[in-house]
């Protein structure tokens, strides 16, 4: 029998279930699959921590990552945030995991955008030079300048990139 | 019986002219339910004493006995604990709007029970009105503790808040609620003092802060505290200095900037609470903040961390000032290193939940494995509570485990991809659990995963003399399997299976059994209405239920519930839901 909208199988978990003598012997009922996942019923957690979970999940992937800069096995191999120039439509993504300080960040930004941006431990006398500043939403939704607090506590915050006129700012 | 009835009856004779209102002083110093429930077969005398004395009634079924009978019978409760549906409605596998609604036990209990006190619900269906109704009924109520319920959202908790002038408990735990607003929290009225209990961790709507400030300032005798997520490092600073003496604390997010004084401050209000045994909540907890709880916890025995995605790292630096840790839930980010710290950190530890933090990854290098479990094992001598979702398991690694352990009680396995063998030699993980059956004299609770043949509940069946719950899923090979529990284990009270091929041969092995165990659920399973038909009229003093399975194409298969019950069939049951 078929379970209703178990149309595809994951092939991937198919094969590699069962040895040919004990599938002899067993009952394997429907094999894990998205439409498992919808259900929510398996593996047997409670809804609050599931959804907790998901939300973590999705809204959350910078925690993971910044406490690996030591060691190769990271939880998480890339972190994309969105970057936007001010007055073009098309914006950019940049994996953050790929950088190690701001200096990396407003270099790979400049070069990426053919365009000057204040080095925020730069000299502020340099500040009339550049044509941008950086910005970034953070987790709590408002628009901050980049580099005033450590790279690593940037890192858990932000969500994504504003590349603004300096002359706004 | 002859020989022996005169000699009974002549002791029965000495018992009954023991006076009444002595046997009743006694026997009021009783409190453990089952303990009561043995006293009251003693004697008809020893009956009434006991049903008169009792204050506090534990049904762990709703439908098992109905409030008339209660109230009959036991004419001064004042607390009462309900459970409502079955265990695998909190996985979703009850369809919403099956029953359990409290309101009908509160009508009688607002008659028979004006004095009530206590209520505590596990999968009810509680709603707005019940609540409004319970605030208003009772005069004297002081605690309502409401865990994995749904049908109430946070106005039914502002009447609660409101008019119950008395409250000292206020426990809302991981329910399916509608989150309006948490203007609930404003309502409890300016002189409000009596507040010893106050959980409200999963709620998400914002509290007004000075409202809880203010609370719990005047609730001198607040013991156990646990905020949501809404309430900031800064504003758990300022409720700490005010409530020094809290045994338990769920705190709120754990993620702030904080500069170098408030830092402080923090860290300086963790020293003050000296009575802490208990943390929870640490949302979005992170290396930054994590050190300000350092003081607080050398006397730490439960730490709840099922919230706060924690790396190895993390959790090494943090239970290393945990010696005296017996509880410990994380979530498997910690990895098999983080366990290996624990085990050398806590060796009073007695319990263990590691939950997934990615149920749905299939990806077999995150998560915890097999070594951090036998970690634990070697380590933690007195483990005898584990909760373990991981990706992969041997039945060596789990022999060795109940060796290194063999006082376990509880043992959930939950290998999660379901009919998975043994990974290193592709057997099954019969003789895994064997081994745990085997030599786990004291189990009482067992659940088993991964791919199992017959041959585990032979095992269970021989060996798990003291199993009074099991959970079964995605397992077994025939009928064979089911039926080895139902004959062997003397203790079982509960079963709960789902996609196992058993069918009703199965099913009607365990006629004689059903009638001492509280309920039988299967799901998915091979069982046919003609089956569960042939129970229900072999078994009168059972209600079977039966619900369509909807997910299952073939229009044959079923959700089958039974219970005993002196009730009779439900009066309250949905369409979908046929008492046979």
């Amino acid at each position: 029998r078929t379970r209703r909208g178990d149309l595809n199988t994951d092939l991937r978990l198919g094969l590699s279930i069962v040895s040919p003598d004990a599938q002899k012997d067993n009952w394997i009922g429907p094999s894990v699959s998205k439409q498992r996942e919808q259900r929510q019923d398996w593996p047997p957690i409670k809804s609050l921590l599931r959804t907790t979970l998901a939300v973590a999940g999705k809204a959350d992937t910078n925690v993971h990552n910044v406490h690996n800069n030591d060691n190769s096995d990271r939880r998480r191999t890339s972190l994309f945030v969105k970057v936007y120039m001010e007055g073009v439509p098309i914006g950019r993504k940049l994996d953050l995991l790929t950088l190690h300080n701001y200096d990396d960040l407003i270099s790979t930004l400049a070069h990426m955008f053919t365009t000057s941006i204040t080095c925020p431990n730069g000299d502020r006398a340099d500040h009339a030079k550049s044509l941008h500043v950086l910005t970034y939403e953070d987790r709590e939704g408002d628009w901050m300048m980049v580099g005033d607090v450590p790279w690593e506590m940037f890192m858990t915050t932000v969500k994504r990139l504003k590349i603004t006129r300096a002359d706004r700012c | 019986m002859d020989p022996s009835k005169s000699r009974d009856s002549a002791e029965s004779t000495r018992v009954i002219q023991f006076p009444n209102d002595v046997l009743e002083r006694i026997l009021s110093l009783i409190d453990s339910h089952r303990d009561r429930n043995a006293v009251s077969l003693v004697s008809k005398a020893w009956y009434n004493a006991e049903r008169w004395t009792r204050r506090h009634v534990f049904i762990g079924n709703c439908y098992a006995v109905s409030p008339q009978i209660v109230a009959r019978r036991f004419p001064n409760i004042r607390s009462v604990m309900l459970k409502g549906k079955p265990r695998f409605s909190d996985f979703n596998l009850v369809p919403p709007n099956w029953g359990a609604d409290v309101h009908g036990w509160l009508a009688v209990f607002a008659d028979q029970y004006p004095q009530l006190e206590e209520l505590r619900l596990k999968r009810m269906t509680v709603t707005d009105e019940s609540l409004k109704f319970l605030a208003r009924k009772f005069h004297n109520f002081r605690v309502l503790s409401l865990l994995s319920c749904d049908g109430f959202s946070t106005d039914g908790l502002e009447a609660i808040a409101t008019d119950c002038r008395h409250l000292t408990e206020l426990d809302i735990q991981e329910n399916g609620i509608d989150d309006i607003s948490g203007n609930w929290l404003s309502c409890f009225p300016e002189n409000f003092t009596s507040m010893e209990v106050l959980n409200f961790a999963s709620l998400s709507s914002d509290v007004n802060f000075d409202a809880l400030e203010r609370l719990v300032s005047q609730c001198k005798s607040l013991k156990i505290l646990k905020v949501n997520k809404s309430i900031t490092l800064e504003q758990l600073q300022r409720l700490l200095v005010r409530a020094p003496q809290l045994t338990e604390l769920g705190t709120g997010s754990f993620l702030q900037e904080l500069t170098a004084h408030q830092n402080e401050e923090l860290e300086r209000a963790f020293i003050g609470c000296k009575y802490l045994h208990a943390l929870s909540g640490l949302w979005e907890a992170t290396t930054l903040y994590l050190p300000v709880l350092y003081p607080a916890c050398t006397n730490l025995t439960f730490l709840n961390l099922s919230y706060a995605a924690l790396q190895s790292e993390e959790l090494a630096k943090l239970v290393a000032h945990c010696p005296r840790l017996q509880r410990l839930w994380v979530l498997d980010t910690v990895e098999d290193v983080g366990l290996e710290a624990v085990a050398s950190s806590c060796p009073l530890l007695e319990e263990l939940r590691v939950f997934p933090a990615d149920p749905y990854d299939q990806d077999i290098n995150r998560g915890v494995t097999e070594s951090g479990f036998l970690a634990v094992s070697l380590g933690c001598r007195k483990l005898h509570y584990v909760l373990y979702f991981c990706r992969q398991m041997t039945n060596a690694a789990v022999a060795r485990i109940v060796q290194n352990c063999p006082g376990f009680t509880h043992f959930r396995l939950c290998i999660m991809k379901p009919g998975q063998p043994d990974y290193l030699t592709n057997e099954p993980m019969d003789e895994g659990f064997g081994a745990v059956v085997k030599t786990c004299t004291n189990l009482r609770r067992l659940g088993v995963s991964g791919l199992l043949t017959d041959l585990t509940f032979e095992y269970i069946g021989r060996y798990a003399k003291n199993l009074e719950t099991l959970s079964v899923a995605f397992a077994g090979g025939s009928d064979l399997g089911m039926k080895s529990i139902l004959v062997g284990c003397p203790k079982l009270r509960k079963l709960e299976i789902r996609d196992c091929p058993f069918g009703n041969e199965a099913l009607l092995s365990g006629l004689e059994k059903y009638e001492s165990m509280r309920s039988l659920w299967m799901s998915a399973c091979k069982v046919t209405l003609h089956g569960c038909k042939t129970l229900a009229t072999q078994r009168p003093r059972l209600n079977v239920e039966v619900m369509k399975d909807e997910e299952i194409d073939d229009g044959q298969s079923y959700k089958v519930y039974v219970y005993r019950t002196v009730a009779g069939p439900r009066t309250d049951a949905p369409s979908f839901v046929h008492t046979l």
